[in-house]
């Protein structure tokens, strides 16, 4: 087994987030980081991969220098090695601008047999970035994955669909993108995120370290542009509050409901 | 939409035996359909799908592209944006064409925190994933439309990924419901209990998404941001917290009652009716009620 590749990515809690209605802008003052949280059951899945099958496990991120100690912390949770992907000129991307970075990491990492990904990103959210990526790479791709067994020089993997489930197979090389909260991701180990924190080295690597046309990235190399952003607009509602005991309040939700049936 | 600008709507629809596939389209308002023909496009393949759709959208060069944010339509769409070189915004909760012809779409972000609203800047097709349930159909019976058939050629050996087995059920369209009571991490014990009422109140049985992760329910009855989005007449949601991610699938129901036994729970900030109380004695109550 060649290596795997995980893109993970740091993100601030959704809930430590305020949308200020005088600027129409999120507020993130003091809203932790986090790894996101679909991006926690990929490195699960491939540490998985790896204890049965060897090969090297390899955290690939995009974002700036604070997302460090949230890598080591990945480490800590059984991957080997991570690479953060960090200039300014990658700033401000959009799926596909963000997916010609981490496509670009991914070949300069070189030899895998697997990169994944997480379904979805907490804040950005396209779930988008795995398709685009795998496009780029000219990878097969397998999405929504929950488990997946490897063979010679293939993947045979379980995948969600409209109304249940799908096994399907796919050549090696190949892209997965792992289902929010199909594993339970292993708790940190104390000693080795000692280890990460002490000993570690985080590899580092810019633009130009990746070759990348600064056309092609970053705000300039997005093909959409948020324009403003507006609050999702939710209804107004009664917030009455149902008093009495569990009788009566059980015989005030049967009526309501036949009220508004 | 197309209306507004005066574009034509054109149905693209890749298959093997197309049935009544077109005819379909057109009654909910295609005005053109451009049927993809071919033995091997029978059932979905990422690679083949791509290829025969980027192959018409390259040489026909519509303005717009609009894809459902299903699981298959998410993957595709954002494969043929990669391969065109073109902008696409992810499950739109609304569309609009700005005054220069652009495309904008309402992209929800943060477990629908706050909306973007989002542009297709540079390229076209300008495209967007169309989150399911936002929009209703329309039928226009008794219409007609060009169907117009291209047969592919796509040879087999592009498609590296298999289907070996599937497991599928037929999906209740939830997100049509009129009455649906939705259960959560609170009623995980007792779920037995929420879908015997459900029963009682004719409605369908929704969950939260940890519901759905344990495989206690399909994931077609997930409610919210990668679940559906309800337009449901009552809704009574119990044992659910309310986290960002979930409310955003209630915002579209006319009454919500919410059972829940922390009075500080935030699903009541979303609620018409709020019971602080033990789901399972509330349940209880109500399946022995003969509540019907
Ligand atoms: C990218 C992303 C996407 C997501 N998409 C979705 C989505 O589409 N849909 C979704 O639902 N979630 C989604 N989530 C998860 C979401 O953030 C919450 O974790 C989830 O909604 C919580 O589910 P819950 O309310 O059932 O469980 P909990 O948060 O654990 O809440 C359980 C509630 O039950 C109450 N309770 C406990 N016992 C009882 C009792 N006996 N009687 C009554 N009440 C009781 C508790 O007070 C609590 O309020 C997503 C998360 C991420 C990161
Ligand atoms: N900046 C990034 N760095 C590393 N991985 C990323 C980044 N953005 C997205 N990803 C990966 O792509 C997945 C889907 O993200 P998205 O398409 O943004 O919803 C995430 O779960 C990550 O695995």
């Amino acid at each position: 087994m060649r290596g795997i590749i995980v893109c993970t990515k740091v993100v601030p809690k959704s809930e430590d987030l305020t949308f200020d209605q005088e600027t129409m802008t999120l507020k993130r003052e003091g809203a932790e980081n986090q790894l996101n949280e679909a991006d926690k059951n990929a490195i699960e899945f491939a540490v998985k991969v790896r204890e049965r099958y060897g090969g090297k496990v390899t955290l690939l991120s995009m974002g700036p220098m604070l997302f460090e100690p949230l890598l080591k912390l990945g480490i800590a949770m059984g991957a080997d090695d991570a690479v953060l992907l960090s200039a300014r000129e990658f700033a401000g991307g959009d799926s596909f601008a963000t997916s010609m970075v981490l496509a670009a990491g991914i070949r300069k990492i070189g030899d895998y047999d697997l990169v994944v990904l997480g379904e979805e990103s907490s804040d950005g959210g396209t779930g988008q970035v795995p398709s685009q990526v795998a496009e780029l790479l000219d990878l097969p791709q397998i999405l929504y994955v929950s488990k997946a067994d490897l063979g010679e020089g293939k993947i045979t993997a379980t995948r969600s669909v409209r109304g249940g489930h799908e096994v399907a197979e796919g050549s090696l090389p190949a892209l997965v993108s792992v289902e929010l909260g199909v594993n339970q991701p292993r708790f940190p180990d104390f000693r080795r995120k000692r280890w990460a924190e002490t000993e570690f080295k985080l590899t580092v690597w810019n633009a130009s370290d990746l070759g990348l046309n600064p056309e092609e990235i970053g705000l300039k190399g997005s093909y959409t542009s948020v324009l403003r952003l507006t609050e999702f607009p939710t209804p107004e509602r009664k917030r009455e509050f149902v008093e009495g005991t569990d009788e009566e309040k059980a015989a005030r939700i049967a009526e309501i409901l036949k009220a508004q049936q | 939409m197309g209306e507004k600008v005066h574009y034509t709507t054109v149905a693209i629809i890749a298959g093997h035996d197309p049935a009544k596939l077109p005819d379909q389209a057109v009654e909910h308002g295609a005005e053109n359909v451009i049927m993809i023909r071919g033995r091997n496009l029978a059932s979905y393949s990422t690679d083949l799908y791509t290829r025969a759709i980027s192959d018409q959208i390259g040489s026909r060069k519509p303005d717009i592209m609009l894809v459902g944010a299903t699981y298959q339509g998410r993957e595709l769409a954002a494969r043929i944006a990669a391969r065109l070189r073109t902008g696409l915004t992810a499950n739109a909760v609304s569309l609009d064409i700005d005054t220069q012809g652009s495309l904008v779409s309402g992209v929800p972000g943060y477990g629908s925190k706050v909306v973007a609203q989002v542009a297709c800047i540079k390229n076209k097709p300008q495209m967007s994933t169309v989150r399911p349930g936002v929009f209703s159909k329309q039928e226009f019976p008794g219409t007609n439309g060009k169907i117009e058939i291209v047969d592919s050629d796509i040879p087999d050996s592009l498609d590296r990924v298999r289907t070996v087995s599937r497991d599928v059920r037929k999906t209740s369209d939830i997100g049509k419901a009129g009455t649906v009571v939705i259960g959560g991490i609170g009623v995980e014990n007792s779920f037995p209990m929420v879908k015997e009422f459900a029963r009682k109140a004719g409605a369908e049985v929704g969950v939260s998404r940890p519901i759905a992760d344990k495989g206690l329910a399909p994931r077609d009855s997930q409610i919210g941001s990668t679940g559906y989005s309800l337009k449901a007449k009552v809704a009574v949601v119990i044992g659910v917290s309310g986290a960002e991610h979930f409310v955003t699938g209630i915002a579209g129901c006319k009454t919500v009652i919410s059972v829940n036994t922390d009075k500080n729970a935030k699903i009541f900030d979303y609620s018409d009716y709020c019971v602080v109380a033990d789901a399972s004695k509330i349940l209880q109550l109500l399946n022995q009620g003969g509540s019907k």
